[in-house]
C-alpha cells in the first residue's frame, strides 16, 4: 500500500513536469504510427482535413478552457453552436442578410445565448453543470422546433468561402482558429481579465476579497464560451452550405477532451490555450486515424471514452501531486 | 464494533523515524515514548514536523526509515483503517465532514451499528450521542454537519475518533475554534479519558492548555528531536525558546516601537448592526493607530469587518471613511478608498494556491503593470521582489507557487498584497493564527512599524495576550455588542476578560 502510494506520488509528479511535453509527444508518436501505416495520412489533401476538423471542435475548446478555467463546465455548446448556425441560417435565407453581417451577428446570437447561462451561474449561483445541461436540451429542442428537422439550404457560394474557402493554401476556419488562440493566449497570460479568470477558478472567495469582480467575469466568460460556440456552428454551416439541425452534434465530447488532455482542470484555475490547441489536434488526429485506418466508425465513440478517462485520470495524477 | 481493554495501548515508542517526500526532509531521526495514562504533548513551530508525525503514527503516511513500535512489536499501518484497529485515532487539526448528513451519522461514518448489513440507525444514533454528551451536551445529534458552528464541527470530528473505541487519541490544533467553555469542556474529557488509562497525543500552539494539561512535552524543531520537558518545571518562556531554537526578543512590541497617533479620525463608525452578527458597533480609529478588536470566536467580529469591507450589507449605521460617509457596497469600492481586508481564513480566502508569490502579491494591482502590450511580468516580479526583500518573504523564487510556503511566509505574502496597493486603513482577521512564533513576531513588529509610519491599523484577534503586546487600545465585543473601549496601557489579560464579560 505505501509502496504503490509512493509510485503513484512518483508517477503523478512526473506527470506533473512533463504534462504540456507529454501531450506533444503523444500527438508526434500518433502522428508517426498514422504515416507509417497508411499511405494517405501523411497528404497535403488529408493534412487539410484534419486541421479542418480540428478548426472547428478547437474554437469551441477554446470556449470550454475559458469555463473550465473559472471552475465552470459549459455542455452547451454543441447545441449552442447548432442553434445558431440555424440562426445565421435563417438571416441568410429568410432575411436577406449580407453574408459578411450574418458571422458577427450569429456570434452576438452565440454570446446572448451564453450569457444567459452566465447570469443564472454567476448571479444566481446555480451549479453550472445543471445550468448547461438544461440550456443544452432547450438549444436542441428550438433547433428541432424552428427547422422540423429539415435543412436551410443552400447558403451561397459568398457565404460559403468562410468555410470552404482558403488563403495561400490554408482553410479559413483554421486561420481563424489560429488567431483566436493566439488572441486568448495572450488575453489569459498578459491581461488584468486573463489574469483575473485565473484568480477565480483558483480561489473565488480570495477573488472576491481583493476587488474582482467575480459574477461579471463569469457571466462574460460564458458569453465567450457561446460566442464561439455560435462561430464554430456558423462556419460548419458555411462549409457544408447549408444549415443542418444536426450542426454541434458530438462536438461537445471532444472539445472538453481537448481541453483536459491540454492540461487544463476540471476544478478550475489551472490550464493554458497553447494546450488546449495540442489536445483539439490530437483529438482530430485521432477521428481521422480511426477513418484511415478502417476501424469502424461506431468504435470512434469508444475510443473518444477512453481517451476522457485516460485524461480525467492524468487530471487527478495532476492534483494528488 | 469493538471495544475495551483488547485494543488498550499501554506504550507507543516512535524510534529513529524518518520521512521524506521528494526531496523535502519533514522528519529526521525522531523519537520518543508515550505510556498509558499520560497526555503527551508535541510542540514545534510551524513546518517543525509534528502533523507529519501524527501522520504515521495514525496511519495516513508511512515512514521513510525508523519503526513505530505498539506495547513492544512494530507496527507498520497501511492506512488509517488498520491504525485503528491497533486502537489509534486522529481528530485532525482540518475539518473533514459530510456536511448532508446528520451531526450523529458523522460521528459513526464507517461504523454505524448494523445487523446483518442494514443499518439500524436507532443503535447508530444512541451510540453517537454517548459520544456527543461526553464532549458538549449541547450539540443537536439531528442537525446537519453543515450548519452547526465550526466549534461543534471540531467537536464532532473528534466524538467520531473517540468514537472509534481507541485508546491512544491524537488530537491535532483541537482548541483552534473552540470557545472557552468548549475547551474546558475538551479538557475535562482529555482527564478523564487519561484517568480511565488512555494515552493522548496532543499538539497545540496553545503553550498556557499545555502547561495545564500534558504531563510531558516533546519539542520539534525543523524535522528534529530537541528535547523533552517537563511541565511541571518549564516556563512558557523555556517552551517557545526550545521551539525557535535562540532567544526569543522581548515581547512588548508596543514599547519598543512607539506609536505615532495622529488626532485625525480615519474610520469613524456609528450603530453598525447587522442582524443576528452584531448589533450597535461604535468605534474610532485614528490616524497611526492600531486599535485591537477582541472577543471570543462567534463574538461577531469578523462579520463586522466583512461588513466594512463591502463584503456584507449592513442593516443599519453609518460608517465615515477620512470624513466621508461610505456604504461600500463591494470590497472593490473599500480597496478604491484605501481600506482593506485580510480574511481570517487564509487558505480558504487569502491565496491562490496556483499562482506564483509574484502574483498573489501583485493581483488587486495587475493593471498598474500594464500597457497596450499587456501585462509586464517584469515589472511584476520586480516589484514583487521589493516586498519580499523588505517584508521579508522566505521564497526560493518569485514565480514559486505560493502553495508551497509556510503559513507565516504566505501570510506575508498576502499582507504585501494591500501594502503595494497603497492601503490607509488595513483590517487584518486573526493575522498570526496557525503561524509559528517567530513569524509571528515579524508580522506583529511589521505592522507597528507601519502604524509609526502612518497607517492605521483594526487588529482582530482571539488572544489578549496578543493584544496587549501589539495594540494601542482595544474593543471588546461579546455576543455581538461592544463591552468596552479601553487603552491596552496597563490592561492585563485578566482586566480585559473582565470587561468583555461585563
Amino acid at each position: 500500500m505505501s509502496q504503490s502510494q509512493s509510485n503513484f506520488a512518483r508517477l503523478s509528479s512526473m506527470i506533473g513536469r512533463f504534462e504540456a511535453i507529454g501531450i506533444v509527444a503523444a500527438l508526434l508518436l500518433l502522428c508517426v504510427f498514422l504515416t507509417l501505416s497508411v499511405d494517405t495520412f501523411a497528404t497535403s489533401y488529408n493534412m487539410t482535413v484534419v486541421i479542418r476538423q480540428a478548426s472547428f471542435v478547437g474554437i469551441i475548446a477554446l470556449g470550454q478552457t475559458l469555463v473550465l478555467l473559472i471552475g465552470g463546465i459549459d455542455l452547451s455548446v454543441g447545441a449552442g453552436a447548432g442553434l445558431s448556425a440555424i440562426f445565421g441560417a435563417l438571416l441568410l435565407t429568410s432575411l436577406g442578410v449580407h453574408p459578411y453581417l450574418v458571422i458577427p451577428l450569429t456570434c452576438l446570437f452565440g454570446f446572448a445565448l451564453g450569457t444567459i447561462n452566465g447570469a443564472l451561474v454567476a448571479y444566481a449561483r446555480l451549479n453550472p453543470f445543471i445550468v448547461t445541461l438544461a440550456s443544452w436540451e432547450i438549444f436542441a429542442g428550438a433547433t428541432l422546433v424552428i427547422t422540423q428537422g429539415n435543412p436551410i439550404r443552400p447558403l451561397g457560394p459568398v457565404f460559403g468561402w468562410f468555410g470552404k474557402g482558403d488563403i495561400f493554401g490554408v482553410p479559413v476556419p483554421v486561420l481563424i482558429f489560429i488567431l483566436l488562440a493566439i488572441v486568448l493566449a495572450f488575453v489569459l497570460n498578459r491581461t488584468r481579465f486573463g489574469r483575473n479568470i485565473y484568480a477565480i477558478g483558483g480561489n473565488r472567495p480570495a477573488a472576491v476579497l481583493v476587488g474582482i469582480p467575480v459574477k461579471r467575469i463569469e457571466m462574460l466568460v460564458f458569453g465567450l464560451s457561446g460566442m464561439l460556440a455560435a462561430l464554430a456552428g456558423i462556419l460548419y454551416a458555411s462549409r457544408l452550405d447549408s444549415g443542418q439541425p444536426s450542426v454541434g452534434e458530438g462536438w461537445l465530447m471532444p472539445a472538453i477532451t481537448a481541453s483536459i488532455i491540454g492540461g487544463v482542470s476540471l476544478r478550475g484555475g489551472q490550464g493554458t490555450i497553447s494546450g488546449t490547441v495540442a489536445g483539439a489536434l490530437l483529438m482530430a488526429v485521432l477521428g481521422n486515424g480511426i477513418v484511415l485506418l478502417n476501424i469502424s466508425g461506431y468504435w470512434q465513440r469508444v475510443i473518444v471514452g477512453v481517451v476522457v478517462l485516460v485524461a480525467i485520470l492524468i487530471d487527478l495524477l495532476r492534483r494528488k501531486r | 464494533m469493538t471495544t475495551g481493554s483488547s485494543m488498550l495501548v499501554s506504550q507507543l515508542e516512535v524510534r529513529n523515524v524518518s520521512k521524506t517526500f521528494g526531496s523535502v526532509v519533514a522528519l529526521r531521526d525522531v523519537s520518543l515514548t508515550a505510556k498509558a495514562g499520560e497526555v503527551h504533548a508535541v510542540i514545534g513551530e510551524n513546518g517543525a514536523g509534528k502533523s507529519t508525525l501524527m501522520n504515521i503514527i495514525c496511519g495516513n503516511h508511512s515512514v521513510s526509515s525508523g519503526e513505530i513500535r505498539v506495547d513492544g512489536k512494530a507496527v507498520r499501518f497501511g492506512s488509517p483503517m488498520e491504525a485503528q484497529h491497533m486502537g489509534i485515532a486522529i481528530a485532525p487539526q482540518e475539518i473533514l465532514l459530510a456536511p448532508a448528513l446528520s451531526v450523529a451519522e458523522n460521528v459513526m461514518l464507517g461504523r454505524q451499528r448494523a445487523t446483518g448489513g442494514v443499518v439500524s440507525w436507532k443503535a447508530t444514533r444512541a451510540e453517537a450521542i454517548r459520544h456527543l454528551q461526553a464532549l458538549d451536551p449541547d450539540i443537536d445529534p439531528d442537525a446537519r454537519a453543515g450548519d452547526v458552528t465550526v466549534a461543534q464541527q471540531q467537536l464532532v470530528q473528534i466524538a467520531r475518533a473517540t468514537a472509534t473505541g481507541a485508546r491512544l487519541l491524537i488530537f491535532d490544533e483541537p482548541t483552534a475554534a473552540l470557545t472557552l467553555k468548549e475547551s474546558a469542556r475538551l479538557f475535562d474529557f482529555i482527564k478523564r479519558f487519561r484517568s480511565e488509562g488512555g494515552l493522548i497525543l496532543y499538539i497545540s500552539h496553545r503553550l498556557g492548555e499545555i502547561l495545564e494539561l500534558s504531563d510531558r512535552i516533546t519539542v520539534l524543531r525543523d524535522g528534529r528531536f530537541v528535547t523533552e520537558l517537563d511541565p511541571a518545571k518549564t516556563s512558557k518562556d523555556e517552551m517557545i525558546q526550545a521551539m525557535a531554537g535562540r532567544e526569543v526578543a522581548d515581547l512588548d512590541l508596543r514599547h519598543q516601537i512607539p506609536a505615532k497617533i495622529s488626532d485625525e479620525i480615519v474610520l469613524k463608525v456609528e450603530g453598525l448592526s447587522r442582524r443576528d452578527e452584531f448589533d450597535n458597533i461604535s468605534f474610532d480609529l485614528k490616524r497611526g493607530e492600531i486599535l485591537a478588536i477582541g472577543g471570543l470566536i462567534g463574538s461577531g467580529r469578523s462579520e463586522m469587518a466583512r461588513c466594512l469591507f463591502g463584503d456584507k450589507p449592513r442593516d443599519a449605521g453609518r460608517v465615515e471613511v477620512f470624513g466621508k460617509v461610505e456604504n461600500f457596497s463591494a470590497p472593490a469600492d473599500a480597496i478604491r478608498a484605501g481600506l482593506v481586508y485580510l480574511p481570517e481564513e487564509r487558505k480558504h480566502d487569502g491565496i491562490f494556491p496556483q499562482l506564483s508569490v509574484a502574483e498573489n502579491i501583485a493581483m488587486p494591482n495587475l493593471g498598474a503593470f500594464a500597457n497596450w502590450t499587456g501585462i509586464s511580468w517584469l515589472k511584476v516580479v520586480g516589484a514583487a521582489e521589493e516586498y519580499i526583500r523588505s517584508i521579508p518573504i522566505k521564497v526560493n523564487s518569485p514565480h514559486q507557487l505560493i502553495s508551497n510556503l509556510s503559513g507565516g511566509n504566505q501570510q506575508k505574502a498576502i499582507l504585501s498584497r494591500w501594502l503595494m496597493s497603497h492601503c490607509r486603513i488595513l483590517i487584518l482577521d486573526e493575522p498570526t493564527r496557525g503561524i509559528d512564533v517567530n513569524a509571528k513576531r515579524e508580522i506583529q513588529k511589521l505592522l507597528r512599524e507601519l502604524a509609526q509610519g502612518g497607517l492605521s491599523v483594526v487588529y482582530i484577534s482571539s488572544e489578549l495576550q496578543e493584544i496587549i503586546d501589539v495594540s494601542d487600545r482595544v474593543v471588546l465585543m461579546h455576543e455581538g455588542k461592544v463591552r468596552g473601549i479601553v487603552p491596552t496601557e496597563g490592561a492585563t489579560q485578566e482586566s480585559l476578560l473582565a470587561v468583555a464579560m461585563s
